[in-house]
């Protein structure tokens, strides 16, 4: 089964250990660049690292980003994101990245999909350093990026906790 | 329904199956100082000067107190605001709401103080309020802040001034949430009950392996329950807890397991132990869906009730904090702490313990949950499988009854 | 603590050939977050966190999630597949000390 390019930068190794992920596919250690997703910088940098200064468009309408308005605690805060596309191989979301302004490691995770996956779809649990703007950015395969993002603000107790 | 007077008469001394860091101990230091025993990253503050729920501590509440002000302090209202706002001290937004966008997040236990400056009050009626609010409202929930010490003299009169210059018209809110009585209440963690939501349910799941695993003395629990935990166990836990004539007490399942394990398997499992919570859920999973059922009628019962409610109502500690004053209705029950909604203990919140908690990422059972409560709020805790702790649970597992478990359950 | 690395994964009950499903997984792992010492200063130590989460079906690489410090302690994560063949779902993770760690489910038509 050939590799394509992205398989090969979508894959394992972070040791350089490769994996085999059933059917007989081994995919290559990545290049290290790919493995530095997140750093210790402001969201700023981050986002100039990442994006390179490219532009993004309103995602509103298209970018349905899932996260509550209130979280009871900054260590576990689930967020989901879902876009509107019709993930044929001719146009599908490459990449959706979660990022957290406030975080002393803004950009939290990013998800590669594929037109397999069937939808533009992805939920995880981050943590959040303080109340702040949590941003979704949609790559497209096409290229383009598109940003929504919304204040979650992170709750404290009374006294006891 | 009458309540039974409280009988302290025959209640058992007990000495504690707990591990160290929860039988709330105080070590004495070599060079004199007092030193609390306690979980890991838990304060160490002996607070012994302030009354407990210990059954034998027949200290009284503090007394109520008049005081004036002292004399030639200016006050300050932008010291005051800081001391406000501030969660060394109360923080007082803890229960009251005052203006500004930093303020997040204020509570609802108390009165929205955002325009308590036009009501005109004399400092010194304010003043009297800090120092200690009982005289002006006996049955009231606010601490005595000024007589504890949790504030200097000097502190209360700054207080003050920030107080009289709260004016309105109250500004429009740009965010409803800000307001705790407009705020959206919490909407959870989801499903308590699913592996891949619930990190509880993973450790729970898993103590199977513990169940059908022999102990020093060559046992399993397994040996003698047959047919896996589930099946065992079914039913089991909705009637903990309970009077148990052969320890003269009441128990849960954590405290029983701690005496009932080594004669058995060899294993110590002392409560408080990993091994321990994680084998109660095993425990108490298996009565899942089944309605709590715990006894309330029996003589034995009816008399740890009465010692339990007594203890619900019981002023403790240096904020002379009752349950009822968090979990009351009429209180604070349906309110907001700070950011945290207060749950009305009549609606019945023992069934999901132990819960998972998601800000420590552990699985925490229900005497830890009481020892968390008041220990920051100033009072030395007691051993976590103490008698007190026992008969409290009794009290509030009644308001369970006849409502299925669902353990663990899923918190902050 | 030895309950790194359990894996639970999550499917619906009922799939037909061509369902897009959505499936939840969760692992046990630390996610270590940066420590620092009283003046503040980073502690120099090899965190061991989950930096790549990859979803694998029928032999390809669906999705792959590149992750950090950011993401909780006992991660879940959801994402999507079109189920358009009865086949393994496999789910791997890798963290920083080496740890691989694997949760599979069968996606059967019913």
């Amino acid at each position: 089964m050939s590799l394509t390019r992205r398989e090969m930068l979508g894959g394992l190794g972070v040791l350089g250990v490769a994996a085999a992920a059933g059917g007989g596919v081994s995919l290559a250690a990545a290049p290290a660049v790919a493995q530095t997703l997140g750093a210790n910088e402001t969201v700023e940098t981050g986002l100039a690292r990442v994006f390179g200064g490219r532009p993004m468009k309103d995602g509103a309408g298209l970018i349905k980003l899932d996260v509550p308005l209130i979280a009871e605690n900054g260590a576990v805060v689930p967020v989901a994101v879902e876009v509107n596309s019709p993930m044929t191989p001719q146009s599908y979301v490459k990449s959706i990245y979660v990022v957290a302004d406030r975080n002393r490691i803004p950009i939290v995770t990013r998800v590669a999909l594929s037109p397999e996956s069937g939808k533009a779809y992805m939920g995880a649990n981050i943590r959040l350093g303080e109340t702040g703007d949590v941003r979704a950015i949609v790559e497209q395969s096409d290229g383009s990026l598109w940003q929504i993002k919304r204040e979650v603000k992170v709750t404290v107790g009374g006294c006891g906790g | 329904m009458a309540a039974d007077a409280p009988d302290y008469s025959r209640v058992p001394r007990w000495s504690s199956r707990a591990i160290p860091e929860a039988r709330g101990d105080i070590r004495t230091e070599p060079d004199g100082r007092r030193v609390a025993v306690r979980y890991p990253g838990w304060s160490t503050t002996d607070y012994g000067k302030f009354r407990t729920y210990a059954y034998d501590d027949w200290r009284p509440e503090p007394t109520v107190s008049r005081a004036i002000a002292p004399a030639g302090i200016t006050g300050d209202p932008t010291k005051g605001r800081a001391l406000f706002l501030n969660r060394q001290k109360g923080p007082c937004t803890g229960c009251h709401l005052v203006p500004g966008d930093d303020v997040w997040p204020a509570g609802s236990v108390g009165p929205d103080l955002s325009t308590i400056g036009d009501r005109k009050l004399p400092d010194a009626y304010l003043y009297q309020q800090l120092w200690d609010p009982r005289v002006v409202f006996p049955l009231t929930v606010m601490p005595p802040w000024g007589l504890q010490g949790i504030f200097t003299p000097e502190e209360l009169v700054h207080l003050v001034a920030y107080l009289q210059t709260l004016h309105g018209p109250a500004t429009p809110e740009k965010d409803p949430n800000r307001n705790p009585f407009t705020r959206a209440r919490p909407v959870g963690f989801g499903d308590n009950l699913d592996p891949t939501n619930n990190p509880g349910v993973v450790r729970a799941e898993d103590a199977e392996a513990l169940w059908k695993e022999r102990g020093p003395a060559g046992k399993a629990c397994a040996d003698c329950h047959a047919g896996g935990a589930a099946t065992a166990m079914r039913g089991v836990a909705t009637k903990y807890p309970r009077h148990l004539p052969a320890w003269g007490r009441v128990m849960a399942i954590e405290d029983f397991l701690s005496v009932h394990a080594p004669p058995t398997t060899g294993r110590t499992l002392a409560v408080e132990s990993a091994d321990n919570v994680s084998l109660t859920m095993l425990v108490k999973m298996a009565s899942n869906g089944l309605p709590v059922a715990v006894d309330t009628s029996s003589p034995e019962a009816r008399a740890a009730l009465a010692r339990g409610r007594v203890s619900f109502g019981r002023r403790v500690g240096e904020r002379n904090h009752a349950c009822a004053d968090c979990h009351a209705v009429d209180q604070g029950a349906n309110k907001f702490l700070g950011g945290r909604f207060l749950a009305d203990a009549s609606g019945g919140l023992t069934r999901h313990f132990p819960t998972w908690r998601t800000s420590v990422n552990d699985a925490w059972d229900l005497r830890r949950r009481f020892q968390w409560c008041m220990t920051p709020l100033g009072m030395n805790m007691l051993a976590a499988d103490a008698v007190e702790y026992a008969e409290l649970e009794l009290y509030l597992a009644q308001f369970d009854n006849g409502k299925p478990m669902s353990v663990p359950g899923i918190r902050h | 603590m030895s309950d790194i690395g359990k894996v639970r994964l999550r499917l619906p009950s009922t799939i037909k050939a061509g369902d897009v499903v959505q499936v939840r997984c969760l692992i046990i792992h630390p996610m270590e977050r940066i420590e620092r010492d009283k003046a503040g200063k980073v502690i120099d130590k090899k965190y061991n966190y989950i930096t790549k989460v990859v979803v694998s079906y029928l032999g390809k690489t669906v999705s792959t999630f590149d992750t950090t410090q950011s993401v909780s302690e006992n991660p879940y994560f959801a994402f999507t597949l079109k189920a358009t063949d009865p086949g393994m779902v496999t789910v791997t993770f890798l963290d920083t000390l080496g740890g691989k760690y694997e949760g599979t489910a069968q996606i059967a038509f019913g």
